[in-house]
């Protein structure tokens, strides 16, 4: 009999070389699928007829497919390096993990009281302690962790849960049982990704997802959005809730913002914030807006410089205290991260009984606290088959038997200094499931994250998770950030569940807003940066590429290269010295033009230029259109592909494709983003660059040529794209008349001074003002400046102009700087107006250890 | 005693601040050897928004907000006290050996030599190292009563260190307190409780005031004095006992509790957070003056 008989009693007919036949499962060990090799255990049965079905091969295809939709959705997970090379995508494994109904059932009423239990220790912790002074804990285990926030004490308003969202990470044994590895409360980062993976994997694989018979993840979400409203008790009609993040550098800032787009809460950073007359405000184009709850997604210590870590600049002075007075509440509350300590898990069986009053049904991994002397003795004595941990978050582990003589000996000794800050824990191989690799199914250890939210006066259990390859060893971070792989975790129900979409409905009447004055100011200021950074973007490429055509066809055709000169004056870079041979000379202009492809020490090169879009962009990543998004990121693809080999012709292909998406890029979010305020940010931006990067053109072609003449005159209408309507309108040679009027005056061409001006123009007038003056602000006088320079420019003393007329040079040179003064100065009114409560604030005193 | 301290307080800013939050502790803590009157608390300019708290140790904290562009800050707060002349710290309980204090401080379930147990971890300015059991070894031999032991590391860091003024900072690290063997009274009490956490007891820092006396035959200048530290070392089963080893003496009448914690850092006299402001100069007066009359029933504002 084969293995495959054996595994497919009921199915009959079964190629000899199967995917699961094939599946080598240890013969010791749980594995999730297979009860022994070749047997599979009852509730796969299903879902392995379909993968079978599916095949190798085909699921490999759809696995790629499944790679591509995570990345042109930008889903990422980043380090806190710099943001380019930072960025790592997240990985998903097609195949699911499956859990029966039954054992989920269980599983969710241990950890409904492990979130209960916790929620009582966090209470008892910051108010009377009993845990502590009844000898329950020991204060050698608490105090010194840094989760143990002293200013919190009594900080939560009665009535109220510490505990809003719990995250437990699980795994299994040998031995067949599940096990808690440890929890998290302050971020519990991964409930939007399991969602994200979800659709996805639902897109990507309908024939595995349509008719499976699994708990659906949407009401989950939906609770998590009921209770953040509800917790808004002094603001229960319609509550303003925000979710904090650290910022675009933090490695799961793509969940904050899918999760603040997914639940409809308003993405804000410390900086957005504000604490005045005791409540929290958030900082708006309009004004100061209440904020009733917040879900917080920054770490305790760094939510308040004023009472937690003063050197934090993610979080919101006078924060605790506003928490305190009750004006606003924080989920989870400050001080929560206490919970992490890996060394709770050794009093949690006491615990739940004093607390609770009830037995511990979820066991967590035997732990041992060195802190206790005969835990210190038994760790010592059976180090081979332990892992030692330090309390401390992120602290580092040390694997007993894999210590050579002299790291025991040190890790003895720092032990024996303080034992209280470790805890060891038993080492234990953790049940293994299939993974695709290769077009195979191979065994590999796994980890389950489950998530809890509080509901009404108990707590709700995600039915699913995230599931991920591990040893067991790393933290969830830790693992993604060396690209660690995720699986979605499926719980069967009795019957198949039509997949409906997760799309929320509204549940009551809302409110309608245009997105005008609640604006806050951060996004307003990145958005219009976002507008100039693509601009210069696209000048930049512009440049670059008309620079490598003229390289190209002077190295064929021998033509005039001296405006080459130039378009490097108009990169602002060095023109290369004079060469031996038109060979060397060749290559040298060659290297310039291509150290502006790569990083490199010049700050105007396409990688930082792109690197600020993409900084802006995640930092508004919720007012950008998911094509938009997707377009984002292929220009990353295409920037990323510069290396210091490309030739001149393919670094120009390379523009082409640029050039191409940036245009889309711009052109969509003119489509798609509504056009109040947050557009007309953008737009100003854009064009504010624009019509400087003209001008600067025009001084540059007219005024300070090296080689001015035909040659220039046509780059620069090449650069400006308005070489065909040139010759549509003179079909005759080049004369800078014609050129000046139809790139300064004309109001109808929008690559015109004129047509840019006027844009500006009308959309600074249209910019909300903090105080609503009857006087025109400074931006709008500094734009009417401009345009009536422009528009009173004697236009007959211009006319005379002619490569080797000295005189209306003059005359146009000083045209040209009356209107890039007052224009250089708008940005600046800009942010004053708008964006200038982005002040850091300092300490009174420093006080530092 | 009876006393009225005055703590004044001022920032001068170089530019506005817009918006500001601090947390003052500058209310004396009421013990059972000490009462307080109701404080006389001035700040200019006005706080939008002032709360009075208890903080984890029991310090009274004061949480004031101020939303009116400034450019200089003035905080003051005078408090009538009375202090008695023996703290609640039970003398007559004779003090066990100090190793024995140490066993107990580990294993006894009393919930408050429990608490005690914070006092012996370190806290960010106190640090044990073996460098400062190293230095209190000599005072603690074996079986020596933790008290008399104490008293003898409070003698020794006085005559040992000098008081200099211009040492130290706040930022100077307590090592370099005990290598050059200079430094100011918080610098003293730290290292004393460092000493004392080392071996493995408990010890806490105590912020106040001390009545200064002008030389023989001089008036008494007013704002002269200045903030004082010392600190307090638990005795399980009698409780904590305070040594001043700036002045070689155990506290009585003429030392004023402001507030308690684990070092200087939990009893800053005033932390603020603000927006603007630029670069600051301080100045700080505090006066202690005695009362020499009883304290008559009038009425204070708060």
């Amino acid at each position: 009999m084969t293995k495959a008989a054996v595994a497919y009693s009921d199915v009959l007919e079964l190629p000899s070389e199967t995917l699961l036949a094939d599946y080598p499962v240890a013969a010791a060990g749980y594995d999730e699928m297979c009860s022994a090799p070749g047997k599979l255990r009852p509730h796969w049965r299903e879902i392995a007829k379909t993968l079978e079905e599916i095949g190798g091969e085909e699921l490999e295809r759809r696995h790629g497919e499944v790679q591509r939709l995570l990345q042109t959705d930008g889903v990422t997970y980043n380090t806190y390096d710099d943001l380019r090379s930072s960025q790592q995508h997240w990985l998903v494994d097609p195949i699911p993990l499956l859990m029966t109904g039954e054992e989920w059932s269980d599983l969710a009423v241990g950890l409904e009281q492990r979130t209960r239990l916790m929620n009582a220790l966090l209470a008892d912790l910051y108010n009377q302690r009993l845990a502590i002074r009844q000898g329950w804990l020991p204060p050698e285990l608490i105090y010194p962790h840094p989760g143990f926030l002293a200013s919190c004490h009594q900080s939560l308003p009665t009535g109220f849960r510490g505990l809003i969202f719990h995250g437990v990470d699980l795994a299994r044994g040998p031995d067949g049982v599940l096990r808690v590895y440890g929890d998290r409360t302050q971020s519990p980062a991964g409930a939007g990704y399991t969602l994200e993976n979800r659709i996805i994997l639902a897109r990507a694989l309908p024939m595995l997802y349509r008719d499976a018979p699994l708990r659906r993840l949407a009401s989950f979400l939906e609770t998590e959005r009921t209770t953040l409203a509800g917790l808004a008790r002094h603001h229960p009609e319609n509550p303003h809730v925000v979710l904090l993040t650290p910022g675009p550098n933090s490695p799961v800032y793509f969940e904050h913002a899918y999760l603040a787009n997914y639940l409809s809460l308003s993405l804000v950073e410390g900086e957005d914030l504000v604490v005045r007359d005791g409540r929290v405000w958030l900082k708006t184009l309009g004004g100061l807006q209440p904020v009733d709850v917040i879900l917080r997604q920054v770490l305790d210590a760094f939510c308040d410089p004023l009472e937690l870590r003063g050197d934090s600049l993610l979080g919101v002075p006078g924060l605790l205290q506003a928490v305190r007075g009750g004006h606003v509440v924080l989920a989870n509350a400050l001080g929560s991260g206490i919970i992490e300590n890996p060394g709770l898990a050794a009093f949690l069986p006491l615990l739940c009984r004093q607390l609770l009053g009830e037995d511990l049904k979820l066991p967590s991994l035997p732990t041992w606290w060195c802190g206790n002397p005969d835990d210190h003795d038994y760790v010592l004595a059976n180090l081979d088959q332990l892992v030692v941990r330090s309390i401390l978050p992120s602290g580092p582990y040390w694997e007993g038997h894999q210590l050579d003589d002299k790291l025991r000996a040190q890790l003895i000794g720092q032990m024996r200094v303080k034992p209280y800050l470790f805890v060891a824990q038993e080492s234990q191989p953790l049940s293994t499931a299939p993974v695709l690799e290769g077009g195979k199914l191979l065994p590999r250890p796994v980890m389950l994250r489950s998530f809890i939210v509080a509901e009404d006066d108990g707590y709700r259990v995600m039915p699913g998770g995230l599931a991920r390859v591990s040893s067991g060893l790393d933290t969830l971070q830790a693992a993604l950030q060396k690209g660690g792989i995720s699986k979605d975790w499926w719980v069967l129900a009795q019957t198949p569940q039509r997949h409906v979409s997760l799309l929320r409905q509204a549940h009551g009447p809302i409110v309608a807003t245009r997105d005008g004055s609640d604006l806050p100011s951060r996004v307003a200021d990145n958005l219009f940066w976002l507008g100039r950074y693509s601009e210069r973007f696209d000048g930049t490429a512009r440049l670059l590429r008309e620079a490598l055509g003229r390289l190209l066809e002077w190295e064929q055709d021998n033509t005039d290269e001296r405006c080459l000169d130039d378009l490097f004056d108009a990169l602002e870079i060095p023109v290369p010295p004079v060469a031996e041979s038109p060979r060397a000379r060749f290559f040298a202009l060659r290297q310039t033009l291509l150290s502006l492809l790569l990083e490199s020490e010049h700050p105007g090169n396409l990688q930082a230029v792109f690197n600020g879009m993409l900084r802006t962009g995640r930092a508004v990543r919720n007012h950008l259109g998911d094509d938009s998004w997707r377009l984002l990121n292929r220009i990353q693809h295409w920037v990323q592909e510069s290396s210091p080999g490309l030739n001149a012709r393919q670094a120009r292909e390379l523009l082409e494709e640029e050039l191409m998406l940036i245009a889309a890029f711009c052109g969509l979010n003119n489509e798609t983003m509504p056009h109040h305020q947050g557009w007309l940010f953008f737009d100003i931006g854009r064009y504010l660059e624009r019509v400087l990067r003209t001008l600067e053109l025009f001084k540059l072609a007219f005024i300070t040529a090296r080689h001015p003449g035909v040659p220039l005159w046509e780059v620069v209408l090449t650069i400006t794209d308005n070489l065909t309507a040139y010759r549509r309108r003179y079909r005759s040679a080049l004369h800078p008349t014609a050129i000046i009027d139809l790139l300064l005056f004309d109001e109808g061409n929008p690559r015109s001074v004129g047509y840019q001006l006027q844009r500006l123009q009308r959309h600074v007038g249209r910019l909300q003002q903090p105080d609503s003056s009857p006087y025109r602000s400074a931006e709008e006088r500094l734009v009417l400046e401009a345009v009536s320079t422009l528009q009173l420019a004697d236009i007959a003393a211009l006319a005379v102009l002619s490569h080797d007329s000295t005189h209306s040079s003059t005359e146009l040179s000083r045209l040209l700087d009356a209107l890039h003064t007052p224009l250089s100065g708008l940005s600046d009114a800009l942010t004053h107006s708008h964006f200038s409560h982005a002040e850091v604030p300092q300490q009174l005193i420093t006080m530092r250890p | 005693m009876r006393y009225t301290i005055t703590h004044r307080t001022e920032y001068q800013y170089s530019s506005g601040v817009a918006l500001c939050h601090n947390e003052a502790r500058l209310l004396p803590r009421e013990t059972s050897w000490q009462l307080c009157r109701p404080s006389q608390i001035r700040i200019k300019p006005r706080p939008a928004l002032s709360v009075e708290r208890q903080d984890f140790f029991g310090n009274r904290v004061l949480y004031f907000g101020i939303q009116d562009v400034h450019q200089r800050l003035e905080v003051t707060v005078a408090t009538e006290v009375r202090v008695l002349d023996e703290r609640s710290f039970d003398e007559s309980s004779a003090s066990p050996p100090w190793k024995q204090a140490c066993r107990m401080l580990g294993e006894d379930p009393d919930p408050e030599i429990i608490e005690a147990r914070l006092f012996r971890l370190d806290s960010p300015f106190v640090g044990t190292h073996r460098d400062f059991r190293a230095y209190a070894e000599p005072s603690f031999t074996p079986n020596r009563p933790l008290l008399e032991a104490t008293a003898e590391l409070n003698q020794r860091i006085y005559e040992d260190f000098t008081y200099d003024p211009h040492f130290t900072t706040v930022a100077t690290p307590l090592n370099e307190v005990l290598s050059e063997r200079r430094g100011v009274c918080q610098d003293f009490a730290h290292l004393a409780i460092a000493c004392l956490r080392s071996l493995g007891l408990a010890a806490r820092y105590i912020s106040g005031y001390l009545e200064t006396l002008p030389p023989p035959g001089q008036p008494r200048l007013v704002g002269a004095d200045a903030s004082h530290a010392w600190l307090a070392v638990y005795v399980p089963g009698a409780g904590w006992a305070e040594f001043d080893p700036t002045n070689n003496c155990m506290p009585r009448e003429k030392h004023v509790t402001l507030a308690w914690g684990r070092d200087y850092g939990d009893v800053a006299p005033l932390q603020g957070v603000m927006t603007g402001g630029g670069s600051h100069t301080l100045t700080v007066s505090v006066d202690v003056e005695p009362n020499p009359e009883p304290v008559k029933s009038k009425k204070s504002k708060a």
